[in-house]
């Protein structure tokens, strides 16, 4: 492409990339320079061309040329210009690829509130559009597009690799039948990866299959959409950050899950939590959850259980950019680190302060820039080893990869981890189920769990407090954990409060009949699959010539799973309960 | 025109014809910017835009909760000063014509001038600093130093000026009043074009700035980390 040609789509970027917010931060910036003091790349190098600013302005005065009265008329008065060399072009190439990792630590520092990464990633996207992409970059991205995931494995590599990994797992917590499941529809959790831990660091995944066993979570791998990371964030590539989004929207729809559980990868829970739903124009009805947050709501309800004398050595938690400055999770992994290590330090500065680890933005994708980035991680260097730790944990794989470059560079010795790791490391095995002392009842097998297996949950919506009593005991007593609610209304309530693995539903109610209660569940888009059994009297008392079972399978909703008939016959109940939870 | 009426035409009406030029350019600029469409945001709320918004409108007062203040207090203290020298200038470019007898009084005027003299002191230190730091040089531009000697010359006419606010036509030192109501004049024409107009768009940025790092739950930020060292 001839420079002039380059330059022309260079500009068409730039009006389709100007919103309100880079106009303002277009505008609004005075040259104070207080933004110089927090950049790793200037702090390390003390080059004037390395201050946020500078580089900044580099975009800036693009859009001044073209938008701004006074640059206008004026030009070099604003400092406003427009590109028409090779060299011009290549030094913006040099600024937006080579020497921001978009870490937003001078945005959160700037007096005025310039969005310095916003310019910049507007400034890729223009150069993208200019082809003068880093070849590392540009393989990525294409990989991304053609293949699905950033290291270009293929869908047989991955599906073996997940095989291998459940046999893995289930030797790992000696149970057989533990698994990496794949593709499990109306699983409670899709647990989106990276990449890089299907094909260098399993261990990761391995740590994370193990807490989700040990929580006794319903969970699921998916085969397709499977790569949270998102290189249409680095590139400024909205399109492949729209598909790359897109994928793993659709195969947590397909699928029924509950929620996604972003793995420890920094730009992939921003990426898909906060930008893809924007970029994909889509309005997700499930939430995204960081597996950060899944860890310790496991450890806050109790559902697993940390030793933190496992780790007995010191360790400190480096915030990674995009979780900490531009996601706001800064204390979920403390409150596991606190409970999974017996030496934790903090860094300082660290949470939305801290230091980036230099290879943020894609910079680990760019070796021509290794040394530079190298060069200015010496402030990373510098803030970790002051702390005495021997294990940086994070929660990135990007900066995994950057703080283990840094450590050889600068001879630290120290070691990396992720936070699930340590708390895999640090994980106490709950008691098996089949420890405990639980009958039979009338010839029905009570109910096995593997080791960390959670009990199902069943609710029993009844007004009478005799039965609630009765259903509830027997069931608690076969190894189900039970709630209650005496009328349809508190049901509901406690159905969307504690999703339940199964209802059992009477049909006379005051307030409101079961019949309504279960339409009303049936028409929930989120909680139409939860299986209910009818529990009631076939002839009501009050209303001898209804037909209920008849009334309620007869309307355009599905068919209710089981219908029990009073006086209960607790063989009857308990098989149907099974068969629905477990056949 | 006699030197009397040229006085009382740059307090008056010069004065207001200014203002009027610069609020209706100030409305162009702020229409050209409210059209472009801001950034949507399907997600649903991780923490709270509005305390995200209050956060980013007021972490200017809170210089211990950014670490280019906490590393350079002075600095602050300088941009602090600077500023509100500024806001005094203006202010009594209002309260000289219209209400003469307040800038006389000893006790408003002596503040007054030892604080506009402090910020000058701070103006010219910032010159100093954009004129011999290499990184601020990188990216100065001709508007940066025209528009930071512009309000060091502004204040300092300010504190001529107030003193002999009460001189008439026949007084030798009516001059500084003239040179100071011409230079506001000059001011409010100039300001919309320039750097200066940050002031305007400042509170625009911060408050969308703020509901992205609120919604985000990044604002308020959390300075439980920071150590006392740090403070």
């Amino acid at each position: 492409m001839q420079t002039a040609e380059q330059c022309q789509k260079l500009y068409e970027t730039l009006e389709k990339k100007i919103n309100r917010n880079f106009a303002l931060s277009a505008s609004v910036c005075v040259h104070c320079g207080m933004c110089a003091d927090s950049c790793h790349y200037y702090v390390a190098t003390k080059d004037p061309k390395m201050s946020p600013a500078y580089k900044a302005d580099k975009i800036r005065s693009l859009y001044k040329y073209r938008h701004d009265w006074l640059s206008r008329i004026a030009p070099f008065w604003t400092g406003a210009r427009t590109l028409k060399t090779p060299e011009e072009l290549e030094d913006l190439h040099d600024i937006c690829w080579g020497s921001c990792t978009m870490c937003r630590r001078c945005t959160i520092n700037c007096p005025m509130g310039v969005d310095m990464a916003l310019l910049i990633r507007s400034g890729r996207a223009m150069l993208l559009a200019a082809d003068s992409i880093p070849e590392g970059v540009k393989a990525v991205c294409k990989d991304q597009y053609e293949i699905g995931n950033q290291m270009g494995i293929t869908r047989q590599d991955y599906l073996e690799t997940i095989e291998w990994l459940s046999e893995e797992h289930a030797n790992d917590v000696g149970d057989p039948r533990a698994e990496i499941p794949l593709d499990k529809k109306g699983a409670n959790v899709m647990y989106v990866v990276n990449p890089r831990e299907v094909k260098y660091a399993p261990l990761t995944l391995l740590a994370a299959a193990k807490i989700m066993y040990a929580a006794g979570e319903s969970w699921t791998m998916p085969s397709e959409g499977w790569d949270n990371t998102n290189f249409g964030l680095f590139a400024g590539d909205d399109k492949l950050g729209g598909l790359m989004g897109q994928r793993l929207f659709e195969k947590a729809q397909e699928l029924g899950v509950n929620k996604v559980v972003v793995s420890e990868c920094g730009h992939g829970y921003r990426a898909t939590r906060w930008e893809a739903p924007n970029w994909a124009k889509m309005d997700l009805h499930f939430p995204v959850e960081s597996f950060l947050v899944t860890m310790s709501n496991y450890l806050r309800e109790g559902r697993i259980t940390l030793d933190p004398s496992r780790n007995k050595t010191r360790v400190t938690y480096h915030d990674p950019c995009n979780l900490g400055r531009s996601a706001g999770i800064t204390e979920e992994p403390r409150a596991l680190l606190k409970r999974c290590v017996a030496d934790f330090v903090e860094m300082h500065p660290n949470r939305a302060d801290n230091w980036c680890c230099s290879g943020g933005g894609g910079a680990m994708s760019m070796p021509e820039y290794n040394k530079r980035r190298l060069e200015a991680a010496i402030v990373k260097a510098d803030q970790i080893s002051a702390t005495g730790a021997k294990i940086v944990a994070t929660a990135c794989h990007n900066c995994i990869d950057a703080l283990e470059d840094l450590i050889r560079r600068y001879k630290l010795n120290m070691k990396t981890a992720t936070v699930g790791e340590l708390v895999a490391e640090a994980l106490i095995w709950p008691k098996a189920a089949e420890e405990e002392e639980i009958f039979a009842i009338d010839g029905i097998e009570p109910v096995k769990l593997a080791p960390g297996e959670k009990r199902k949950k069943i609710l029993v919506i009844d007004d009478e407090a005799d039965v609630r009593t009765y259903l509830t005991t027997l069931f608690e007593d076969f190894g189900y954990e039970t709630i209650e609610a005496a009328d349809a209304n508190q049901g509901m309530r406690m159905v969307k409060e504690y999703h339940p693995d199964l209802i059992t539903l009477d049909i006379i109610m005051p307030k409101k009949t079961g019949i309504k209660f279960y339409w009303e569940l049936r028409k929930e888009e989120k909680l139409t699959d939860i299986p209910v059994i009818i529990v009631t009297g076939f002839g009501e008392p009050e209303f001898p010539n209804v037909n209920f079972k008849k009334f309620i399978t007869e309307r355009k909703v599905p068919s209710p799973e089981g219908y029990v008939e009073k006086p209960i016959h607790r063989a009857e109940l308990l098989k149907k309960v099974h068969d629905v939870l477990y056949v | 025109m006699s030197y009397e009426s040229l006085v009382e035409f740059l307090k008056d009406e010069a004065q207001i014809a200014a203002l009027s030029f610069m609020a209706v350019i100030y409305a162009l600029k702020i229409w050209g910017i409210m059209k472009k469409n801001p950034i949507q945001d399907r997600t649903p709320n991780h923490g709270n835009p509005k305390e995200g918004v209050r956060y980013s409108f007021t972490v200017i007062a809170m210089p211990w909760e950014m670490q280019v203040y906490r590393d350079h207090p002075m600095k602050y203290i300088e941009f602090t000063i600077f500023h509100l020298a500024i806001a005094a200038a203006i202010a009594s470019t209002f309260i000289i014509p219209y209400w003469p007898d307040v800038m006389l009084k000893s006790w408003i005027m002596l503040p007054s001038l030892l604080f506009i003299a402090a910020g000058f002191l701070c103006g010219l230190l910032r010159l100093i600093a954009r004129l011999t730091s290499p990184a601020m040089r990188a990216f100065s531009v001709p508007d940066d130093y025209f528009s930071i000697i512009l309000l060091n010359v502004y204040l300092i006419s300010a504190m001529i000026a107030i003193p002999n606010s009460a001189a008439t036509a026949t007084d030798p030192m009516i001059w500084s009043i003239v040179l100071f109501f011409g230079l506001t004049a000059f001011f409010l024409i100039y300001v919309p074009f320039s750097k200066i107009s940050h002031y305007l768009l400042w509170p625009f940025n911060r408050y969308y700035l703020g509901k992205h790092f609120g919604k985000r739950g990044v604002y308020p930020k959390n300075s439980a980390g920071l150590r006392a060292a740090d403070l």
